[in-house]
């Protein structure tokens, strides 16, 4: 059997994998899949760490996490379509209107 | 368990040699013809990819939200017969969140297609 | 006691809100009024239950629901502002084309979100709390649909956001991983009790510090604030300048009062935050000195405050954060209310230019809104001289002094930029024409009841003192 450690570890790269592509994406929807990888990799450090610590509660939170993902979904994807529609564009370099 | 890693490794080295081999040894000039979408024929007319109607976005987002709603009934329905009457009625609060959330997208008019 | 009631203030806030919800769709345009009065009225009951509740400590759940006197005086100082929020918007979102009946919904269950926060002492609720307030808030911000700013902003906030929350959830997994569970008392106990502390609970506690400095927008977290702030309907940034600060310090007043109680040497945790309270502080005040437009110098203020009142947090003074929370409520809801009462159908007056000579011409939005400033300036005989006093003479008690320097000086350099929106408004002649709404009398009182809070709480702070200690003795 594969030890949870390496669950742990495999979290722990996809995370950084995750913060690594949010800040060097200029697409504000692959910056929004970075922060969904993130929020995966966390669902598997719960489950693996509910694995070496032999309890049930790491595997229930999983579910709420699944649940805040998708309604950050829903209302990003929302915002994304908005500022879509606005500029015909969701390149992070021409959402600047904004600066100092 | 090191053999599995040996062939990892090694099939995995030679990937990547594979990919970037492609980047070092090819020529990398370029001209305007070979930026064109097509090296040969006619000028595209439009875009490859059309706009189809937005209602569809809403429905996928209705769909993603109720369907991750759905995901709570699991352990619900695993725990109901220990808990008994609290589960049925923390289940029924839950539904009627989901269900003014229901009433609240259909009065909008988020399933009307057309 | 375990007991039923203590729902009472959530399921209050989170029915209404969805009442309203479904209202919105069933009533006409015109109608539309009669949320905010549904809103305001449940909010006043709601709050009213908080207290009656008062020194009873319901909780349910498991404890997971807990109704101390600490979350009870919180969830006050949350509706307080939500009722604000709520009286300044009923006319602001019909002049600025945000009328939409979500509008109330939204902000109800934001202020649910930050009331499940500040009443449970499990650190997974809190975090879904927070997921509650900061997802109506994304919706909140981009809700000018009309106006490229607001989805900007909404854009920003958003991204930025998700990105924390991201950050929350593992620091979360680790320290699970590390405690065997989410319960902040049980954490606290694994980090007394362990004598050779894994590195794995101290990164998540510093990836949940980096967490919620995020929604708090301290210094190197603070990118996102001034465009949020500037893009958002302006009552929906005084909202978010207020309640997520305010929930996300009771957090920090919750994990760090017992963490730093105990035995134990828990010194990178608070250089970190030490570090953390002194950019916050520099880099607001200074940032701020260059702005033209007042929502981003009121942006950047509210940086500068997170940053003082981390130096309380630092000074292990839960009683003068609460205080200067409660004084930072009435006084930044005040400038905003003055900063919304600057508008006119589909126009908001928000560049300082615009307030040149305002002072002469509405003399009741310039007073007050010059009291609030000085107030946020910290000159006496103010609430924010008070809280200010109180902040950094604990932290000298506590033996931090170059902090309290830092944070005299920081605030020195802010009397510049407060005193140039008032000098902008006595001392210059109109450059712009102005012309504002003035029959506006929800919002009138709200500038009244701001200025009442912020004199009664500089000349006569005893009453809501023995409030506020009652509150946090029980931490």
């Amino acid at each position: 059997m594969i030890p949870p450690n390496y669950f742990l570890i495999l979290s722990i790269i996809l995370f950084v994998l995750g913060v690594i592509a949010f800040f060097i994406k200029k697409d504000l929807l692959t910056m929004f899949m970075a922060v969904e990888v993130m929020l995966n990799a966390t669902n598997l450090a719960f489950l693996s760490l509910a694995r070496s610590a032999n309890s049930i509660d790491g595997q229930v939170i999983v579910f709420f996490i699944i649940t805040v993902a998708a309604s950050e979904a829903a209302v990003g994807l929302a915002i994304i379509l908005l500022v879509l529609r606005q500029k015909k564009t969701i390149k992070t370099e021409d959402i600047k209107l904004m600066k100092g | 368990m090191i053999e599995l890693f040996l062939v990892f490794l090694v099939f995995g080295f030679l990937g990547a040699v594979l990919i970037f081999m492609n980047k070092f040894l090819g020529p990398t000039k370029t001209n305007p013809a070979k930026e064109s979408p097509f090296e040969c024929g006619s000028p595209y007319l439009q875009e490859g990819i059309n706009p189809f109607p937005i209602k569809f976005y809403l429905v996928a987002f209705l769909f993603l939200l109720f369907d991750i709603e759905v995901v709570f009934f699991f352990p619900w329905a695993l725990v109901f017969k220990e808990m008994g009457t609290t589960a049925l009625v923390i289940m029924f609060a839950y539904m009627i969140v989901i269900v003014m959330g229901f009433i609240y997208a259909w009065k909008k008019g988020a399933f009307q297609w057309e | 006691m375990n007991s039923f009631f203590a729902l009472f203030p959530l399921l209050i806030i989170v029915f209404i809100a969805l009442a309203v919800l479904i209202l919105e769709v069933f009533l006409k345009r015109e109608n539309r009024d009669y949320l905010a009065y549904i809103s305001l009225v449940f909010l006043v009951i709601c709050a009213f239950v908080c207290i009656q509740f008062w020194n009873k400590a319901y909780y349910y759940f498991d404890g997971n629901l807990l109704l101390d006197q600490f979350a009870l005086f919180f969830t006050f100082i949350l509706l307080l502002s939500t009722g604000f929020v709520v009286l300044l918007s009923m006319k602001y979102i019909s002049l600025q084309d945000v009328n939409y009946g979500e509008f109330y919904a939204l902000l109800l269950l934001a202020v649910s979100g930050a009331i499940i926060m500040v009443s449970s002492p499990d650190l997974l609720v809190i975090i879904l709390g927070l997921e509650v307030l900061s997802i109506s808030s994304y919706a909140l911000t981009g809700l000018k649909r009309k106006d490229e700013l607001s989805s900007e902003a909404a854009i920003k906030y958003f991204l930025l956001g998700s990105f924390a929350t991201a950050f929350l959830l593992f620091g979360l997994a680790l320290l699970y991983g590390a405690s065997h569970s989410t319960g902040i008392p049980t954490i606290i106990r694994y980090f007394n009790t362990e004598a050779d502390l894994s590195l794995m609970a101290l990164i998540g506690l510093g990836l949940i510090v980096i967490g919620f400095g995020f929604k708090i927008a301290l210094v190197p977290f603070h990118m996102w604030t001034p465009d949020v702030y500037q893009g958002a309907p302006t009552p929906i940034t005084a909202f978010f300048s207020v309640v997520p600060k305010a929930a996300c310090f009771a957090i920090f007043l919750r994990i760090f009062y017992p963490f730093w109680k105990t035995a134990f040497d828990s010194q990178a945790i608070f250089w970190l935050l030490w570090g953390i309270s002194v950019l916050t502080m520099v880099v607001g005040n200074l940032v701020a000195l260059r702005q033209t437009n007042v929502k981003r110098i009121l942006a950047y203020s509210s940086i500068a405050h997170a940053g003082y009142l981390l130096v309380a947090l630092l000074a292990q003074d839960n009683s003068s954060l609460v205080f200067y929370l409660t004084v930072y409520l009435f006084m930044n809801m005040g400038a905003f209310a003055a900063v919304i009462a600057l508008s006119k159908k589909d126009k908001e007056y928000l560049e300082l230019e615009d307030y040149s000579g305002i002072g002469f011409k509405y003399p009741w939005i310039g007073v007050t809104l010059s009291i609030f400033l000085l107030s946020l300036a910290g000159f006496p005989p103010t609430g924010g001289f008070l809280a200010k006093f109180y902040v950094f003479s604990s932290a000298v008690r506590q033996g931090l002094v170059p902090l309290v320097i830092i944070g005299v000086l920081a605030s020195l350099i802010s009397v510049y930029y407060y005193l140039r929106i008032i000098v902008h408004m006595y001392m210059r002649e109109p450059s712009r024409e102005v012309d504002i709404v003035v029959e506006n009398p929800a919002l009138f009182l709200v500038l009244f009841l701001c200025l009442y809070g912020v004199l009664q709480l500089g000349l006569y702070p005893r009453n809501i003192l023995v409030l506020i200690n009652q509150a946090v003795s029980l931490l």
